[in-house]
């Protein structure tokens, strides 16, 4: 099974790039030659990844959340899956290339660095930590994905206002249709966040007698589930519409990004376990 | 095969020309009469804005395309169509030409599709009036296929090319989807009349109408089902609208940067479009620089009518690809049409024996014996002319081996008598 897992750690990076490259491609030519195999591609390389998980769970006896770089794997493949029932359930195709990007960028870094863990710290062999874990990874893709959009969003705002009508003209859909993607992907961000956030409640203080609800890491979540709340009801009570409620979901990505980077590197906490 | 053809086109001859010569519905069946009793044997016109095309097969030999074009003049009594105004053809660059006209690739516009439902008009006047015959009737499979199979496997229809069309498609970049949109067309001429009918066709929600003569506002409205808008007033509802076409032909600006900002901050960032088609121009150029307010004229429209018609262009070379396979497989056929009656008579030939001598038997063996009999006659002559039928159908197909295919049916008729269709004297022989 190990040399299995090996193959498989091997083989997704050069499939994520494959599936990046037949997206692109597509993007640039729209020529219809390979609008169908993308989508075979993706669910290769989701099936593949997926089976991946599985095996490394089951074999290291934990769930494949216990550093950063088994993060880096999961992250990868919740924004491809993502992206992948996006596609199916919207069926729009233009966007993808600028979303797997992501998955070939963690993948790719998870290939390299990745190591066989089978001596893990107790905690984090408990089930609740890994849909804790699991779920928050799937919230930060969604606004990694609200994100992306956002910025397409700007891209194709730009050249319009500008007359200019080339590549991202042509093959983005339009601005009405970004918006609503960015806006679907921060309410599924924000959904898997609150749930993370309801486990963690729930078996923090189990595992930690000595919680801290003032933890750095807790507070810099909070501020991220304030912004994007706030953000999500602005658009639904004040029917807000285009720039403005982009500009909030880059701004709220920003800032979830930043105060990650900053609970985790630069303060001490009891919820850093890598 | 002596397809012969003259064309009067953008090309050839300026607007002027091309409208005396155009022949409206009646006017084509009338001259059909005339073609029919006079010079050609079956054939069709197509005649629109752009051209006037006259094509059949000669009743006689030696028909010159000159003449098809005299009988032209006279009957709608042109005075100045010159010879150098008419282009004419013969044989394969005939069928070259009408490939040509179907794919869209001789239109004014490149890639025009109208052209396409146009043609199978012509062919359905030249059917109804009883002017198509076996071979044109094929050249009308082949032209509608040619039309089809460009718009299907080229881009060669793709993109807006014309300026009211070229706003749509930035509009369709703005929204999702226009049912649930607002559009104002500020102007009731025919410039915003045809906008108004393209965002109609769009499935735009509504439409309003304003205008300084309210009474045109009023027709263009009901004309296009929508509503009006008093002129005095329309600025005061300008946020209500998702898309602002103007076209009118006030001498200065009807529209100013504060009535856009007004408007947009009404609509709390839902953006809005602005077409601007008028000369000069009726809303302040400056408001393209208000968030979520999206302004076009006719220059900027243009730059996608001018790219779109450049990718046209460039996808030239693969409808002529499948224009020349499509002719290919005319002559294909065509050349099978000599040898078919030789195919049908010797399978007569075959078949008549065969009755013949099971009709000898039918009553001296067992009815079960006699089916078993006739099955195995049937499969015996099925199976004798299956090669020669084959090759045959090869010989002709691959077209570069007609002499040798006429000279394999001319051995075949002298074999078997088939000339005489003389199956009796086999069975006189046989006996």
């Amino acid at each position: 099974m190990i040399n299995t897992l090996h193959l498989l750690n091997n083989v997704l990076p050069i499939l994520y790039i494959l599936t990046f490259g037949i997206y692109i491609y597509d993007f640039v030519k729209d020529n219809g030659k390979v609008h169908n195999v993308k989508r075979v591609f993706l669910f290769i390389s989701l099936f593949l990844h997926i089976l991946y998980l599985l095996i490394r769970t089951a074999e290291f006896n934990h769930p494949p959340i216990t550093n950063k770089f088994e993060i880096f794997t999961v992250l990868a493949f919740c924004l491809a899956f993502s992206y992948f029932l996006i596609e199916l359930f919207t069926d729009i195709r233009g966007t993808g290339a600028f979303i797997i990007f992501f998955s070939v960028i963690f993948q790719l870094i998870s290939t390299i660095f990745i190591q066989d863990l089978h001596e893990v710290k107790e905690v984090l062999r408990n089930r609740l930590l890994g849909i804790h874990v699991i779920s928050a990874l799937g919230g930060y893709a969604g606004f990694t994905i609200a994100a992306v959009y956002g910025l397409l969003f700007f891209m194709l705002y730009k050249d319009i206002k500008l007359n200019k009508f080339g590549l991202i003209f042509k093959r983005l859909p339009s601005l009405e249709i970004l918006e609503k993607l960015n806006f679907y992907a921060v309410l599924i961000g924000f959904i898997l966040l609150t749930f993370s956030m309801l486990i963690g409640f729930i078996w923090l203080p189990e595992a930690f007698p000595n919680i801290n609800y003032l933890d750095p890491k807790l507070i810099s979540v909070g501020i991220v589930w304030l912004i994007f709340g706030i953000g999500i009801l602005a658009k639904v009570m004040a029917k807000l519409y285009g720039k403005k409620v982009i500009v909030f979901s880059i701004v709220g990505y920003i800032i979830a990004i930043l105060s990650m980077l900053v609970s985790n590197v630069f303060t001490q906490t009891f919820h850093s376990f890598y | 095969m002596t397809l012969i053809g003259i064309s009067i086109n953008h090309r050839t001859s300026p607007i002027e020309l091309r409208e005396s010569v155009h022949l409206s519905i009646n006017e084509q069946q009338d001259f059909i009469s005339i073609l029919k009793d006079k010079v050609l044997e079956e054939g069709f016109i197509i005649s629109t804005c752009n051209r006037t095309e006259i094509f059949g097969i000669p009743a006689k030999g030696n028909l010159k395309t000159d003449e098809i074009a005299e009988y032209l003049i006279k009957f709608k009594k042109v005075e100045n169509l010159l010879p150098e105004h008419i282009e004419t053809f013969t044989g394969e660059d005939a069928l070259l030409h009408i490939g040509k006209v179907a794919a869209g690739i001789d239109s004014l516009i490149t890639g025009d599709s109208q052209i396409l439902s146009q043609c199978k008009e012509s062919f359905r006047i030249s059917v109804n009036e009883e002017f198509s015959n076996t071979i044109t009737r094929k050249i009308f499979d082949i032209a509608v296929r040619i039309g089809k199979r460009s718009i299907k496997e080229t881009l060669i229809s793709q993109g807006a090319v014309t300026v009211s069309y070229a706003a749509i498609q930035v509009i369709e970049k703005i929204f999702a989807s226009l049912e649930k949109k607002s559009a104002l067309v500020i102007g009731a001429g025919e410039t915003s009349e045809l906008a108004a009918v393209h965002l109609m066709s769009r499935n735009i929600g509504n439409i309003t109408i304003t205008n300084r003569t309210a009474e045109k506002a009023g027709k263009l409205a009901k004309k296009v089902g929508g509503s009006t808008i008093d002129f005095a007033e329309f600025r005061e509802y300008l946020h209500k609208f998702d898309v602002i076409l103007s076209a009118t032909s006030a001498d200065k600006i009807i529209v100013q940067y504060d009535d856009i900002k007004k408007a947009i901050s009404k609509r709390r960032g839902t953006p809005i479009f602005i077409m601007d088609i008028a000369i000069p121009r009726d809303i302040d150029s400056s408001v393209r620089k208000i968030d979520n307010v999206f302004y076009n004229d006719i220059d900027s429209l243009n730059v996608i009518v001018e790219q779109n018609l450049k990718k046209r262009k460039s996808e030239i070379p693969k409808v002529e690809k499948i224009i020349n396979e499509e002719v290919g497989n005319f002559y294909n056929w065509y050349n099978t049409l000599g040898i078919i009656p030789t195919i049908k008579s010797l399978r007569s030939f075959f078949e008549e024996i065969e009755r013949d001598e099971l009709e000898k038997i039918k009553y001296k063996v067992t009815k079960e014996d006699y089916v078993k009999l006739e099955d195995m006659a049937k499969r015996l002559v099925g199976r004798i002319l299956h090669n020669p039928t084959v090759k045959l159908r090869e010989l002709a197909e691959k077209g570069d081996n007609l002499d040798k295919a006429n000279q394999h049916t001319s051995v075949i008729n002298y074999l078997f008598d088939l000339d005489k269709g003389n199956v009796n004297n086999n069975k006189n022989n046989g006996r």
